[in-house]
């Protein structure tokens, strides 16, 4: 299996190689580090003409890769490319089809002030149309240890399953315990009945998503509490070495990501990396 | 299991040309389309117009064609050494290449310095026309009179260079639909213009109705090699950028033939406009230097902001905004000119390396661009504080720096192709005659333009300490460039030494 990382030479970047580390750690997977350099568009002709600029760029991005390799573990294969497209984000999308990639991995800022995410444009772009799942990196992600918990959470609308699906053979295949987040409780307020409602909702949909499951440890489940989604993110305990997966929204086109704006919630309160998957994923086997 | 990490170029940079542009993406109308824009006519006539004739009167139009010539010699040395050594640098490497350090360092000086120039200038005629479109379009005169408070100027005139930069620092570009619409846009106002002013000469409502007489064509029939010299300078200054079309290469459809052929259209449209509109204008208002006339000191530094009303009535809207529009494109792309060679400059440690930086996250020159941005607003700033006329001034002053840049440009190619100039009939013309020929006329004017300008009554008639202050502009940016050199030649001599180039 392959992970595509969104590089750049910036802490953003250094956060996405930090984070497709830790994953590819739990499994046998190879690395490719892609660096976008923007492809110029001739009618923005450049007068006096020059031509040399793009030598002198692609010398830079060769540096800058070499850079981001090195934060690379030797345990851990690792390629780099040099790309040119317009758009950043369309460009790594192309990559990650191109190369079968089970996954693309981005640092979600460069420096979110106040919240641990906060989106850049390139991570936004992708989480609104990546055919492959879509692992962002928090603000400052230092952590190249493997991944210890995998965490998803999961809601009442259609997709659900399919996710379950996802989680529960993740889990599985890279021998990691699974924790299931019902997020059924943040939509009606707090009382107890509903949180009891949504145990048993997560509860039936395991069993649902079948046998499968039954070599591995029982999944935890846990119901997702708080006025608001912030504070229920805040109140559920986070490993360090975890990693949330979460659906696209109702509103994303048959298999793309579309963030909902519950997961960007979500996101901008979590302190844990997330990936976001498609719509009708259907996960590679190793 | 691990290997050896290793950085792969991948496949697609093959489908690509040396400038990092989509190979085979521009068609014939796209490169003239380019052609035209990076020439921004409704721009250039605005600002230069008004100077020229200042100088030759009514023998407008027989500069504008004469201006073509050494532009055209000088391009196609260009394009020998464009195909020969292409690099970033372009001035600043081929002329250290010919003749050595010192004298390709002020050559990369004399264009980043035009490029400069130029920004400030476009900005201030950007902002012009913003606050008369202001004016237009509330129908209130005085939001236009908002424009000649200075502090005010000034400021508006430091946002615009600002958002200029930031837009190019972040990397963004103008599309090809927006190009296509911008330039459209421009030739269909400038034509307005000029059947609107033949109707009013053939009604009798013109301001100085003037009979077009041949007389106008005849360059010879200037009064003096003076005026002669500054018209020549300035008209270069409306053909900078024609040569776009010439070094263009894989990115066309068919690089064999699309650049000569775009070439040449481009030129003929240019010629075109140029001398409609130049006949239009002189028949509309005459010379005279009084209200509405030509050759009214008030009205030069951008003549359509004041005949376009008269002229084109409520539709006069439509030629603030072309020429807005077309400033404001123009700012953003010419930003990325003189960052790009202060880039090369600092790349090869001819100055200070930290030039040479790139943005990792927009992959844009960040240094230099902002660099480029203080230096513009500076020059604006001062130029502004002591020029009474400072948008003539600044044209009359970048007129100078081009004929220098370019005319070390152009005898940079003939030094550096001296063995093999001899060895057939094209190399003889396109890299030893024409090149020569053009380099020696841009240096004469140059000379003379900067011997005249000395007078405290060239130009706009602004004057430093008793002499001309379009000779301090272009004087005192070469100086500065000497003693930078000076203090980079102590700090880093590699350079210097030519172990670098």
């Amino acid at each position: 299996m392959r992970y595509v990382v969104g590089y750049t030479a910036n802490a953003r970047g250094h956060d996405a190689v930090h984070l497709a580390v830790a994953m590819a750690r739990n499994h046998d997977v190879s690395l490719d580090l892609v660096l976008v350099i923007p492809e110029d568009s001739p009618f923005n002709a450049v007068y006096p003409p020059e031509t040399g600029y793009n030598d002198i760029l692609n010398e830079q991005a060769q540096r800058w890769l070499d850079e981001g390799l090195a934060l690379v573990p030797a345990d851990i294969t690792a390629r780099a490319h040099i790309r040119r497209g317009d758009s950043e984000a369309q460009t790594l999308i192309d990559v990650a089809v191109e190369m079968d990639a089970a996954a693309l991995v981005i640092g979600a800022t460069n420096g979110g002030l106040f919240k641990r995410f906060t989106i850049g444009s390139v991570a936004s772009s992708l989480l609104h149309s990546s055919p492959v799942p879509v692992a962002l990196a928090p603000h400052g992600y230092q952590r190249t240890e493997p991944i210890t918990r995998l965490s998803c959470g999961f809601g009442t609308r259609p997709g659900a399953d399919e996710l379950l699906d996802v989680a529960v053979e993740s889990a599985r295949d890279r021998g990691l315990p699974l924790r299931l987040v019902s997020l059924l409780a943040l939509d009606g307020g707090n009382s107890p009945g509903l949180a009891d409602a949504a145990w048993v909702h997560a509860a039936d949909r395991l069993a649902a998503v079948g046998g499968s499951a039954a070599e591995t440890p029982e999944p935890e489940i846990v119901v997702a509490q708080g006025r608001t989604i912030e504070e229920a993110v805040d109140r559920l305990d986070w490993e360090d070495g975890e990693i949330l997966l979460i659906g696209s929204s109702r509103l994303a086109q048959h298999r793309a990501t579309f963030l909902g704006s519950t997961a960007n919630r979500i996101l901008r309160a979590l302190p844990v990396p997330m990936i976001v998957v498609p719509r009708d994923y259907t996960r590679q086997s190793s | 299991m691990s290997t050896a990490p290793k950085t792969v170029q991948s496949k697609e940079t093959s489908s690509l040309s040396e400038k990092g542009l989509k190979a085979g993406s521009v068609g014939l109308i796209g490169a003239v389309v380019i052609g035209v824009s990076c020439i921004a006519p409704a721009y250039t006539l605005t600002a230069a117009l008004g100077p020229t004739v200042s100088e030759v009167g009514v023998h407008l139009p027989a500069i504008f064609l004469v201006g073509f010539i050494p532009m055209l010699l000088v391009a196609l040395g260009y394009r020998e050494l464009n195909n020969a050594m292409p690099d970033a640098g372009t001035s600043f490497t081929w002329a250290t290449r010919a003749f050595g350090p010192w004298i390709g360092w002020m050559g990369g000086w004399g264009l980043i310095a035009a490029t400069i120039i130029v920004l400030s200038n476009l900005a201030a005629v950007a902002v012009d026309f913003f606050y008369l479109m202001l004016a237009q379009i509330f129908s209130n005169p005085e939001l236009g009179e908002l424009s000649k408070i200075l502090p005010l100027n000034i400021a508006t005139t430091l946002v615009f260079i600002a958002l200029a930069c930031w837009i190019s620092y972040r990397g963004m570009e103008t599309t090809k639909g927006v190009q296509y619409v911008l330039v459209a846009f421009q030739l269909l106002v400038l034509g307005w213009f000029a059947v609107s002013a033949f109707v009013h000469v053939s009604n009798g409502t013109a301001f100085d109705a003037t009979a077009i007489s041949p007389d106008w064509f005849n360059p010879f029939a200037v009064d003096s090699f003076s005026s002669f010299a500054a018209g020549v300078s300035l008209s270069i200054f409306i053909y900078w950028g024609w040569d776009v079309t010439l070094t263009m290469n894989e990115e066309t459809k068919n690089p064999e033939k699309t650049p000569g052929r775009a070439a040449t259209i481009t030129v003929l449209v240019i010629v075109i406009i140029y001398m409609t509109v130049a006949l239009a204008t002189l028949s509309f208002a005459g010379v005279g230097e009084t209200g509405l006339g030509a050759g009214n000191p008030e009205n030069q530094s951008s003549i359509f902001a004041v005949l376009a009303g008269p002229v084109m009535g409520p539709f006069a809207i439509l030629m603030s905004l072309a020429i807005l529009s077309s400033s404001a494109a123009s700012l953003q792309s010419t930003f990325v000119s003189p960052a790009r060679t202060m880039l090369a400059m600092g790349h090869y440690r001819a100055i200070s390396p930290k030039f040479g930086k790139i943005s990792p996250t927009y992959k844009s020159p960040s240094f230099a661009t902002i660099a480029a941005a203080i230096a513009a607003a500076g020059f604006y700033v001062i130029t502004r504080t002591v020029s009474e006329n400072a948008l003539w001034d600044t044209i009359t002053a970048l007129g100078m720096m081009i004929c220098f840049y370019y005319g070390i440009t152009a005898l940079a190619c003939v030094w550096f192709f001296r063995a093999s100039a001899f060895s057939s009939a094209r190399a003889f013309f396109f890299k030893f005659l024409a090149p020569l020929l053009g380099g020696v006329i841009l240096l004469v004017m140059f000379v003379k333009t900067a011997m005249d300008s000395m007078d405290p009554e060239y130009g706009s008639g602004s004057s430093v300490g008793g002499v001309g202050l379009v000779f301090v502009l272009g004087m005192g940016v070469i100086l500065l460039g000497v003693v930078v050199m000076l203090v980079m030649y102590r700090l880093r001599p590699e350079f210097f030494k030519g172990k670098v180039l």
